[in-house]
């Protein structure tokens, strides 16, 4: 049975006056069990079971190595998908195609055994490249399909190595609110003529990651690790709650770590004072969460409540964090910064530096990027955040990494600059005493 | 009590210090006192208090029963804070309210600032009969809210004996009752104080710490009304005011204090009151207490009233004898004590609640007194 722990990092002391409320809740979970099993066993087909699709870019420019690559990856995908899911494969270009179950056949998905794997490895082979692309389609093939699987985790992966350059991007947008909600997706580029910004939408809003894979012959470990990580999320569909008093206004509520995601915007009313954030399914992880709440003012000696951070699986609370506020005219207590707090705020700002200053340089504003881009490098100094720091150090000469004053590199890689993008988000955990 | 209070006003909201009788703050113009202070309509004042009468546990001072929110009315979670407003719940030993005959209520509350309600109230009365006792512990000496609590209790009952239904009763003609009512109210000083020492060792035993090393400490403040007379007991700096509804209100009682002694020598009572040491009490219970015996004052009431038992943190606010009448009469136009004490408390806590406060009143009248 899981078990979730939530921890709360903050100074509860405000100096008089101050309304504004700041705390990191660490929220871990144990015994998370195997997907489809720890929340309830019933396996496949059941109603806790797990489906996962593979969804494939097959157009023309994929055409060769990354083709091959491709399809050799989406059968070790499917040699990681246990007996009992229930799956599916998609190939993708300006339409969507179902390569398995056959398009003939009269089932949307099947349960994997081994002659259904052996089956889907032979329609996999199958997959030539050819057309456009246009993400949206594959979006709506894969949400029909699982809308036909009664489980309740679903999981896509989806590969692509070009733009989405076959529809408005409006088509897409539209496309990723529908099917929000209805299932998470990791969203992987290969190579360099994908648009980050694209993929980190998609996978923003259906709760999974973006990431680059720099060479074709990687993308089968990938997949490997997705499905593997996917199918040690025992827990289905865990949403943060966070309750905040009479009067009050809730700021914002970022995930901080493992990586950056601002969830504010995707509020839902769980009762007048209490939000709800969805944070899909978990495996045994911890992630950190950001708080903030503006509480009016109380007067110096008075005590308030100023956040319950909760934890709610299958609508039960599971486990709760009490973020406080204490008026002091004591500076001594008041002048402090939770450390926690602290790092993260500024691991927040390191992702924006790092996308505003790269978007700015993709325009040829050069001022405004050296700006961001030397601030992202004090910010990843100061945070020791030492993986953004080298792959900054691709991008920028550092002339002072404390005063954040770079030069933009000339003639830099491509891949380097969508590597810095695509991590922009990841953070690293403060350090503990 | 402690060392940092001041007897002035600060605004709730901008924090700017008002004049001690300023209705509105003059910053920003939050309206200060009661949410309601317009003087006209004084009935307009709400209270949300629980109605019930709570009695802690004599032992721990605590109790296992929830209340709902002091705040807003709602309800306390199991994580200890208000469900709607985040406010902490309090214990019962935070705040309880007492009204042992529709005359005679009180209520003693921890206030905003300190971290528990040192202060201590305990009542009995009859038909024209009343013992107020409020006892206010030292908070620079840990367990001063047990000491309190004891103390408070003790002296009651002693109070209780003397009255008319007890063991000891006090009777005859008003000079003699007054001469058998001072020797109670000593009586009843030294049982406090006794009581307090009792707290202390068995704390001190519990905790395997010496009694000498920070004993709790208290004030003690009695009044007993009987048939027609006042009489008012103290050592240290909790009062006994007796506001008339016509004529002069006065403090029956003399406070043991540093503020006190220096008006005696000359200086002005507000400046007296607001220096750093004004609350050094020169008396009090406590196992290092010199002497235990309450000084006492009494009067005969002409007219209908109210008799007022209050600690510093309701005085601290507001501590001229007329200026108090006014605030009392200003809360008091239901007639009734309880809501009366509770508009005080709640009074209290918007202009600062820098300290724990206790006010306990009874409305002597001439129907009470000619009923015998």
């Amino acid at each position: 049975m899981a078990e979730f722990s939530a921890e709360v990092f903050q100074n509860e002391f405000l100096s008089d006056g101050a309304t504004d409320v700041h705390a990191v809740v660490s929220v871990t979970c144990t015994g998370a069990g195997a997907a489809g099993i720890g929340a309830g066993g019933a396996g496949a087909g059941g109603a806790s079971g797990v489906a996962e699709i593979v969804a494939v870019d097959t157009s023309g420019s994929m055409q060769g190595r990354n083709m091959e690559a491709a399809k050799h990856a989406a059968a070790v995908a499917v040699d990681q998908i246990p007996d009992g899911t229930l799956f599916a494969i998609i190939g993708g270009s300006h339409v969507a195609t179902r390569i398995f179950p056959y398009p003939n056949a009269r089932v949307p998905m099947v349960t994997m055994e081994p002659g259904a794997r052996n089956e889907a490895k032979r329609a996999i082979s199958t997959m030539a490249a050819g057309g456009g692309t246009a993400i949206s389609t594959w979006l709506r093939l894969a949400d029909d399909l699982f809308a036909t699987a009664p489980v309740a985790q679903k999981h896509l992966i989806l590969l692509t190595d070009g733009k989405n350059e076959s529809e408005p991007t409006m088509h897409l947008d539209r496309m990723i609110a529908d099917v929000t909600g209805h299932f998470q997706c990791d969203a992987r580029g290969v190579g360099d003529r994908w648009v980050v910004e694209e993929l980190r939408k998609i996978s923003t809003a259906l709760l999974g990651t973006v990431d680059l894979i720099a060479r074709p012959e990687d993308i089968a470990e990938d997949f490997s690790a997705l499905v593997r990580k996917s199918m040690a999320r025992g827990v289905a569909a865990v949403d943060l709650r966070v309750w905040a008093p009479q009067g009050s206004q809730v700021l914002f509520v970022k995930q901080v770590a493992p990586e950056v995601d601002d969830l504010t915007g995707r509020r839902t009313e769980v009762n007048p004072l209490t939000s709800g954030y969805p944070t899909g399914a978990w495996a045994d992880e911890t992630r950190d969460y950001h708080v903030a709440v503006r509480v009016p003012a109380k007067p110096v000696g008075s005590e308030q409540l100023a956040a319950r951070v909760q934890i709610a699986v299958d609508g039960g609370v599971a486990a709760s964090g009490l973020v406080k506020a204490k008026w002091s005219d004591d500076s001594t207590l008041t002048a402090r910064i939770s450390p926690e707090v602290a790092h993260y705020t500024g691991q927040a700002e390191l992702a924006s530096a790092i996308q505003e200053g790269l978007a700015a340089k993709a325009a040829g504003d050069e001022a405004t990027a050296t700006v961001k881009l030397g601030r992202a490098v004090q910010l990843a100094a100061e945070t020791g955040n030492d993986d953004a720091t080298s792959r900054l150090r691709k991008i920028v000469e550092v002339e002072n990494e404390e005063e954040g004053t770079v030069r933009l590199k000339r003639n830099t890689a491509k891949l380097d600059e969508m590597a810095l993008d695509t991590a922009s988000t990841k953070t690293t955990r403060v350090r503990r005493a | 009590m402690s060392a940092d209070d001041s007897t002035l006003v600060r605004c709730p909201s901008c924090g700017e210090n008002a004049a001690p009788r300023a209705r509105f703050c003059e910053n920003c113009g939050t309206p200060l006192g009661a949410p309601d202070a317009d003087p006209g309509t004084p009935a307009e004042v709400t209270l949300e208090l629980a109605p019930i009468v709570v009695d802690p546990d004599p032992a721990t001072g605590d109790s296992s029963a929830r209340r709902s929110c002091a705040a807003c009315g709602g309800t306390i979670a199991p994580d200890g804070y208000c469900a709607d407003c985040g406010t902490p719940g309090q214990s019962e030993r935070d705040h309880f309210e007492e009204r042992p005959a529709g005359w005679v209520a009180g209520v003693c509350d921890r206030g905003v600032r300190h971290a528990r309600n040192e202060d201590a109230m305990a009542l009995a009365a009859g038909s024209t009969f009343a013992a107020l006792v409020v006892c206010d512990g030292v908070s620079s000496a840990p367990d001063s809210d047990v000491a309190s609590l004891a103390a408070s209790r003790a002296a009651r009952d002693v109070l209780v004996a003397y009255g008319p239904q007890g063991s000891s009763s006090v009777e005859g003609a008003t000079s003699r009752r007054i001469a058998g009512w001072t020797d109670a109210m000593v009586a009843a000083s030294r049982a406090a104080g006794q009581a307090v020492r009792g707290a202390a060792e068995q704390l001190a035993a519990t905790k395997g710490t010496d009694v000498a090393d920070d004993p709790p400490s208290c004030t003690f403040v009695a009044a007993v009304v009987d048939d027609g007379l006042i009489v008012a007991g103290w050592l240290g700096d909790s009062r006994v005011y007796w506001l008339p509804d016509a004529g002069s209100p006065e403090q029956l009682s003399v406070d043991d204090s540093w503020a006190q002694e220096m008006i005696a020598a000359g200086a002005p009572r507000a400046q007296a009151e607001t220096s750093p040491q004004a609350h050094a009490i020169t008396r009090w219970l406590g196992p290092d207490a010199p002497d235990t015996d309450a000084r006492c004052a009494a009067t005969v009431p002409s007219g209908p009233g109210w008799l007022l038992v209050c600690s510093d943190g309701l005085w601290n606010y507001c501590s001229d004898a007329h200026d108090m009448g006014d605030l009392v009469r200003r809360f008091a136009t239901s007639g009734d004590p309880h809501t009366t004490a509770a508009a005080l408390v709640r009074w209290a806590n918007a202009q600062g609640g820098r300290d724990n406060i206790t006010a306990a009143l009874a409305r002597v009248s001439p129907t009470v007194t000619e009923q015998r």
